[in-house]
């Protein structure tokens, strides 16, 4: 998942980014509300946190310029105002969710995880796919109820092709959407994601979760949940 | 668990208005003035008629001692008298002449009529009076004469002539009507122009208030009309505050909008450093959260504009949908059951921040902790002396409520803001703290549906 920090002050944003990333999640910064318009027009943003107390573009004027945009990704606001009108423009201007200065990061993570899920569809916030089971919250993985030990990493790659059950998934949109930057973008380093992966959740090649299809990608092949 | 706050007390007494003052003045001027007048012209003219009256009779005495005769035996006059009036009983004019001795002559007028002056002047003399002749009134003209008859006898003579007031009084009624007729018209001409007089020199005045009316009601920002010089420095005056307290206003907000920025944010990164830690020292974050809760409640409470003395009504039902809105989408989860009881459209005389906290707190906390259900009632109140009606907002959830010994302290207002009950955050002392800017008052009590009933009173006005 590639998240978007919109943030002015310094300190803040890089804690923001670094709590993120460890997190697993690919992470872009901007310092300003022009940045921010700039990487959201121009990336394959998933998610945006955009604080409304920005230089250049507010953030108000952010946020609406980017649904001006038909950019759909849920975005998260950061507002220092605890004030219900501040509360209330944000979210009219086309953000989902609000989060007042001072926050716990862990509040941070969850409120991210569960505006992901529900943008990919899901209401609630276990995902079942016959005998594997993903809780966002928890970010826990289970097959048959036994938990399984995953990095972040290979945690998000399971989730993004989770969130989209039985579509195809090029590997090029996989490097978008999950690798940093300036991480080595090889494309060959995904099949090696991809095959731990596979190892993890299916040691003796038995439920084949995943499909390679051969010069077009990937795809989650278990029925989704009913 | 109710906090009254104020009374707005204040007797009105009712002050006469510029319109009525300046026409009771006008109108009693104007009456003295031409009564004055009237009364005046009506003594002019009946003095004029007497002097006319006597003149008149003066002419008639004349025509009869030329017209008479002197002899030895008494005065004689042809049987033609020179005005045929005095020949006739009755005509209203007559005539008698008296000697030392009494009676020598009398018109065949005075036939029936008991008037018999006695009289006598000294030779020379007039006298011009008004008298009765039994129930008649009389002008009389007495005039005293010696005549020397054709013997050479000497005759001391009075001639006394009257007329009825028949034509006097004729004369004077038909001045009078013309008078008090042209003066009558002249006054309700007068009173009419005054009266637009009145009202186009109060239009600026009538054309200020219609302004103020429309910038109440949100429809204007200052005052647009052109005004005569007269009133020009206050309405100047008045939209110089006008934009200056609104100025200040925005200046205020953007400020507490700075501040929050610049105090919250610190807050947030020394939270981020302390998270990251492997293990934080629990008073450290403690600390935070106060000075966090602290910050956050007085520049909340410093943001509640209260009571404008120019606000719009706002509808509230509109600001209600939007906060609903808003929390749906922050509560995506609960799927709340939102019924809502209002009566007519009610309206907040406020800033619709203003109205945005008090219902956003409650409605945030009836989202918290409401199961299935949540239930708004609006209803206005009477309407105060200004006009405006208070208001009653109540908010009531299915939750697990309130305690009693609970909601005095999530009420109370002016508490430190580290001691909030736990699980209620700043907000709920936020909204006592806008109600007493209102001078409202606030409970909390468990209402039908089982959870904790916040309910609001606001005062008319």
């Amino acid at each position: 998942m590639r998240l978007l920090v919109v943030e002015d002050e310094p300190l803040l944003r890089e804690q923001l980014a670094q709590r993120l990333r460890a997190a697993g999640y690919a992470v872009d910064t901007a310092v300003d509300g022009e940045e921010g318009l700039y990487f959201g027009r121009e990336y394959p943003v998933d998610l945006a946190v955009i604080d409304l107390g920005l230089p250049k573009l507010p953030g108000i004027d952010l946020i609406q310029r980017l649904r001006a945009e038909d950019k759909r990704f849920p975005i998260l606001i950061l507002t220092a105002r605890g004030r219900w009108q501040d509360k209330v423009l944000g979210l009219e201007a086309g953000a989902d969710d609000y989060l007042v200065k001072p926050f716990e990061m862990e509040e941070l993570l969850a409120r991210v995880a569960a505006l992901l899920r529900r943008a990919a569809g899901f209401a609630r916030p276990v995902l079942c796919f016959g005998p594997i089971s993903l809780d966002t919250r928890s970010q826990q993985v289970q097959i048959d109820g036994r938990p399984l030990e995953l990095t972040a990493f290979e945690y998000r790659l399971l989730e993004y092709l989770m969130f989209h059950p039985g579509e195809v998934i090029s590997k090029a949109t996989l490097t978008e959407h999950l690798y940093q930057e300036d991480q080595d973008r090889d494309s060959n380093t995904i099949e090696v994601f991809i095959g731990r992966l596979r190892k993890k959740l299916d040691p003796d090649n038995r439920l084949q979760p995943i499909e390679t299809l051969r010069g077009r990608g990937y795809r989650f092949a278990l029925a989704p949940p009913k | 668990m109710t906090a009254p706050i104020g009374e707005a007390a204040g007797s009105r007494r009712e002050v006469v208005s510029l319109n009525r003052r300046l026409l009771v003045v006008a109108a009693v001027v104007l009456v003295a003035f031409l009564g004055l007048t009237g009364s005046i012209l009506d003594n002019a003219f009946r003095q004029s008629l007497e002097q006319a009256q006597q003149d008149r009779l003066q002419g008639t005495l004349y025509t009869i001692l030329a017209a008479a005769d002197l002899t030895a035996s008494g005065l004689r006059l042809p049987d033609a008298l020179p005005d045929s009036r005095l020949s006739t009983p009755g005509s209203g004019l007559y005539a008698r002449v008296i000697d030392e001795h009494g009676e020598i002559w009398r018109s065949p007028s005075l036939l029936g009529l008991p008037w018999e002056p006695e009289q006598r002047l000294a030779p020379g003399d007039t006298r011009f009076q008004r008298e009765l002749a039994g129930d008649q009134p009389l002008y009389t003209l007495a005039y005293g004469l010696s005549w020397e008859d054709a013997g050479g006898k000497e005759w001391t003579l009075t001639v006394h002539v009257a007329e009825d007031l028949t034509s006097y009084q004729a004369q004077l009624s038909a001045f009078r009507r013309s008078l008090w007729g042209w003066l009558g018209a002249a006054s309700a001409v007068l009173l009419a122009t005054q009266l637009l007089v009145l009202r186009w020199s109060l239009l600026p005045l009538r054309r200020v208030a219609a302004d103020l009316r429309a910038i109440e009601e949100g429809r204007a920002e200052l005052l647009h009309g052109r005004y005569p010089a007269e009133i020009l420095g206050l309405t100047q005056g008045l939209n110089a505050l006008l934009s200056s307290e609104r100025r200040r206003a925005r200046r205020y907000q953007e400020t507490l909008a700075n501040l929050a920025h610049s105090l919250k944010t610190p807050l947030a990164v020394l939270r981020g450093a302390l998270d990251r830690l492997p293990e934080a020292p629990p008073e450290a974050l403690e600390q935070i959260a106060r000075i966090d809760a602290a910050v956050d409640y007085q520049l909340r409470r410093a943001a509640a504009a209260a009571p404008e003395t120019l606000a719009a009504p706002l509808p509230v039902k509109p600001v209600l949908e939007r906060l609903l809105q808003t929390l749906r989408k922050a509560y995506p989860d609960k799927t709340l059951d939102c019924e809502l009881r209002s009566s007519g459209e009610p309206v907040f005389y406020g800033s619709e921040g203003d109205l945005m906290e008090l219902l956003g707190n409650l409605l945030d906390n009836a989202f918290k902790w409401g199961r299935q259900r949540l239930r708004v009632s609006i209803t206005p109140l009477a309407a105060g002396p200004g006009g405006r009606r208070g208001l009653r907002l109540e908010v009531e959830d299915d939750g697990p409520g309130i305690r009693p010994e609970q909601a005095q302290l999530v009420l109370e207002r002016g508490r430190r803001a580290d001691e909030q009950v736990p699980g209620h955050g700043i907000g709920l002392a936020v909204v006592a703290e806008l109600v007493s800017a209102f001078q409202g008052t606030i409970a909390v009590d468990r209402g039908e549906l089982g959870g904790a009933l916040f309910r609001i009173e606001l005062p008319a006005a």
